[in-house]
């Protein structure tokens, strides 16, 4: 290995800074993304690809949203009928599936795929196609979905989709197959992203950014990846199991011939409860990016917090046998498990210690972002402390798949994930668009989420501790649950109303909103030294990190390196933890093949669910795909050239 | 925007590196674990259905795994290791013709656990939706298999690559990173191997 153990040769200071406009304007000729259809189905550009990750995700947002209120119109008084008993199935499953598995985990790694090159100073992640490739993936398989819904064969099993309900002799038809094929789908995006910020984050950092001057939403970022790298192929495995078990007779989950039905809850829940961590720590990187700036300090307890975070990971894979409290397990593992859903509230409360610190030595500023992240804190406060109590084995067996059990989850997963979420949708969007949000519709965009969130949810604790099981499609009169479930349907309109806002106020703050500079906020991180919206290069120069506040601490200039090729995609690799300049790497152009094998991957799993011929006809197309994917085109000329320049 | 001050310059900086200094040793690592507890998993379910489902193994009526062919595929899949390595080497030396021949042998030699992957499935003695049994030690093989295809297609491509006019100093980076996949790919069938074909014999 002599040439992988050569050290890197040692960085010299250049002897004139060069013609700057040239560099831009060769910079804007290489990076380019020029209008038109091809261009944009050939993009590799993280921003193009993670806006439209945040664009599909957020219209999935509003399907689920759309299910939740036509639910809750259905709830609103006894023995309704907007919706009937098999319509409510497949309108709270698709709600579920789409809220976890569309909406929670893309947007959050969307987030992470746009700011995270940008705030360590990269031009693109890692590797640049099959960022696209995941997203096209995704999109497949949201279209899927929703298409098998309208033609009314949506999944009607609960989004966690347990055996025997979900098995061949309960479930005929094709809903539970599409339930499993579009998890898949779902699962393959997130784990490319995963592989995506790991990579980039260990390779692509700024010089100078060391691991602890990492931004801390950066570090949220990673632990994430991290936790989808482990958690996500458990439920891809079992799903793979379930379709197998419907489409070719296996037995992994039927008693009768030595399968499990347990199995799946096991292999379900070691997936699905990281899975709520999934989404909740990128939202703690949200929230330490919003409080650092918004009260102009950085955050109290850097190595603390990023030591909460790995905790939170880490903890994350225990927990999972506390949805399982009623299976009858032993006693040892409820009072085991019991113990470590409740040791997971100390990292937690660390970081809610942290923040308040800040912000108590801080001077904050009340904006709409700031609104927001206080809002986080007092509903994921809520949501933390019915969690502490579920976390005793008595009291989740009482209120076990009762309405207080969707209380929880809901305070923990708005509270904790959506309402930081729109913090950054807040606190971002300047960056991305080159224009402000309204402030006044802002405000009343929270504030009316904040009420309606509290309307909807709390009244479901107390319906639980009335006996109100989830999943029913109606109830009795007698039962005396309508008032607290019309006051719940009435919450749901509150953050219906709150929603259309949030689209009134993006949609005319497109068109019409203030121009927003590059740094409107005076933020700490370095997604702010560049033009808002950053061109398709990110950065002229690849910056260099002297501290973790690199806005704060830089001086009137931005220290950077030079010496990378303008007219090739040229980037800069760093070594793992000291970020020094270690190699270049070029990047690949735009391509149609990640399209083209997104859909062969397409053609894989649909003919799937209908035959097992499906891998004959898939594999050889896909693999075909793949072949035209990675096989060089065009490159002598190139790489002649790039000889001749450097020599 | 701040005006920039330059600080460092990287116009000598290296374009082709080997190892972790490269980003595609790092996508690799990921597909690594990934795919690594993916197989993990379906071996987890093996023994949780052994552990809570069976008093004995295979159930009854089944027999056990033929071993013959099975045992000369991990042996060959663990000297296959050998000529990889030697590629690997060659590869980091930028010796391209130590690296096209030594990826000649590795092509045969994955083609040939293609083939014997058929006869394995066959060594098994159990159809999948016979059993829980049958499904989950089927599920084991299978999802070792698509990864054997994927990687057989990949050193195939690449054996052909490097054989093409074409070729850069950088695919031998690449060629590097197959050997990397090729080591999981090839290791991880070991245990494997005991767990789906020898373990009916003591368990």
């Amino acid at each position: 290995m002599s040439a992988a153990a050569a050290p890197a040769p040692v960085p010299q200071p250049p002897p004139a800074f060069e013609d700057r406009e040239r560099v831009r304007r060769e910079l804007e000729q290489t990076w380019d993304q020029p209008p038109g259809l091809v261009p944009w189905l050939t993009s590799v550009d993280h921003k193009s690809i993670a806006k439209r990750y945040i664009v599909t995700a957020f219209v999935f947002f509003v399907l689920a949203g759309l299910e939740a209120a036509t639910m809750r119109a259905q709830l609103a008084r006894p023995e309704n009928n907007v919706l009937g008993p098999d319509a409510y199935n497949q309108f709270f499953t698709m709600h579920g599936v789409t809220m976890m598995f569309l909406f929670a985990v893309p947007i959050m790694e969307a987030m992470g795929l746009y700011f995270v090159p940008l705030m360590i100073g990269a031009r693109n992640v890692a590797f640049p196609r099959l960022n696209a490739y995941g997203y096209w993936v995704y999109l497949c398989g949201g279209i899927f979905l929703y298409l098998m819904f309208f033609l009314n064969t949506g999944p009607d099993v609960g989004w966690f989709g347990y055996v025997p309900l979900s098995g061949p002799e309960f479930s005929p038809g094709k809903r539970a197959d599409v339930y499993a094929q579009a998890i898949t789908f779902t699962e393959i995006a997130a784990l490319v992203g995963s592989v995506e910020l790991i990579v980039t984050i260990f390779k692509n950092r700024a010089p100078g950014m060391t691991l602890n001057r990492m931004p801390l939403f950066v570090w949220a970022m990673l632990v994430q990846a991290f936790m989808v790298l482990f958690a996500m192929p458990w439920v891809a495995t079992a799903t793979q199991f379930l379709a197998m078990d419907r489409l070719i007779a296996t037995h992994f989950f039927n008693p009768a011939e030595g399968g499990d039905a347990l199995l799946w809850q096991h292999l379900f829940w070691f997936f699905g409860h990281p899975e709520v961590y999934i989404i909740f720590v990128p939202a703690l990187g949200f929230v330490s990016s919003i409080v650092a700036t918004f009260t102009r300090r950085p955050v109290f307890g850097y190595p603390v917090m990023v030591l909460s975070m790995i905790a939170t990971g880490f903890l994350g894979f225990g927990l999972w046998v506390h949805h399982m409290f009623t299976t009858g397990l032993p006693q040892l593992g409820q009072s085991f498990f019991t113990g470590a859903s409740m040791m997971i509230a100390i990292p937690s409360g660390i970081q809610i210690f942290c923040w308040i610190a800040t912000i108590w030595a801080g001077r904050p500023r009340f904006t709409v972002p700031f609104l927001f992240v206080l809002g986080f804190v007092v509903l994921f406060i809520i949501g933390g402390f019915t969690g502490v109590m579920i976390a005793s084995v008595p009291f989740d067996q009482q209120v076990h798949d009762s309405y207080f059990i969707v209380a929880h989850f809901h305070y923990v997963l708005i509270g904790g994930a959506v309402f930081p979420l729109f913090g950054a949708f807040y606190y971002w969007f300047p960056k991305v668009t080159g224009r402000m949000l309204s402030e006044r519709l802002g405000r009343w965009n929270f504030w009316l989420f904040f009420i309606g969130m509290n309307l909807t949810f709390f009244p479901m604790h107390q319906l639980g501790f009335e006996g109100m099981p989830r999943r029913v499609y109606t109830y009795l009169p007698e039962t005396g649950w309508g008032d607290l479930n019309l006051l719940a349907t009435l919450g749901a309109v509150t953050i219906a109303t709150s929603m259309l806002l949030f689209v009134i106020n993006v949609v005319k703050s497109l068109r019409a909103g203030l121009p927003a500079g590059d740094d409107p906020w005076g933020g700490e991180t370095l997604e702010w030294a560049t033009t808002s919206p950053p061109r398709h290069y990110n950065f002229e120069y690849p910056p260099v990190v002297e501290s973790r506040s690199p806005m704060w601490e830089s001086g009137p200039e931005m220290p950077v390196v030079t010496g990378l090729r303008t007219d090739v995609r040229d980037t800069l690799v760093t070594t793992l933890l000291d970020a020094e300049p270690d190699s270049k790497h070029r990047h690949p152009n735009p391509s149609i093949w990640p399209l083209l094998a997104a859909v062969a991957t397409t053609v894989l799993f649909v003919t799937l669910i209908f035959t097992p011929w499906g891998a004959v006809i898939g594999t050889p197309l896909l693999l075909l795909t793949l072949l035209g994917w990675g096989w060089p085109r065009g490159r002598e000329k190139w790489e002649q050239q790039l000889v001749e320049s450097e020599a | 925007m701040r005006a920039p001050r330059a600080v460092a310059d990287v116009r000598a900086l290296p374009r082709t590196v080997f190892g972790h200094r490269a980003l595609m040793w790092w996508g690799t690592m990921g597909f690594i674990v990934i795919e690594g507890t993916t197989l993990f998993i379906c071996a987890m379910a093996y023994f949780y259905l052994r552990r809570n489902n069976f008093t004995t193994w295979p159930p009854e009526h089944i027999y056990r795994p033929a071993l013959v062919i099975p045992t000369i595929q991990a042996l060959l899949m663990l000297v296959s290791i050998i000529p990889m390595r030697w590629v690997d080497r060659h590869s980091s030396r930028m010796d391209i013709r130590g690296v096209r021949s030594g990826l000649l042998i590795c092509s045969g030699l994955i083609l040939i656990m293609c083939v014997l992957r058929i006869f394995e499935f066959q060594a098994l003695k159990v159809r999948w939706d016979t059993s829980a049994y049958g499904s989950v030690a089927w599920a084991v093989v299978f999802t070792h298999t698509t990864l054997l295809v994927l990687e057989a297609a990949e050193t195939l491509a690449i054996t052909a690559l490097m054989f093409s006019p074409t070729v850069e100093e950088r695919d031998l980076s690449g060629v590097s990173d197959n050997a990397l996949y090729w080591y999981f790919l090839t290791g991880v069938w070991i245990p494997l191997y005991i767990a789906v074909y020898l373990s009916p014999y003591f368990m």
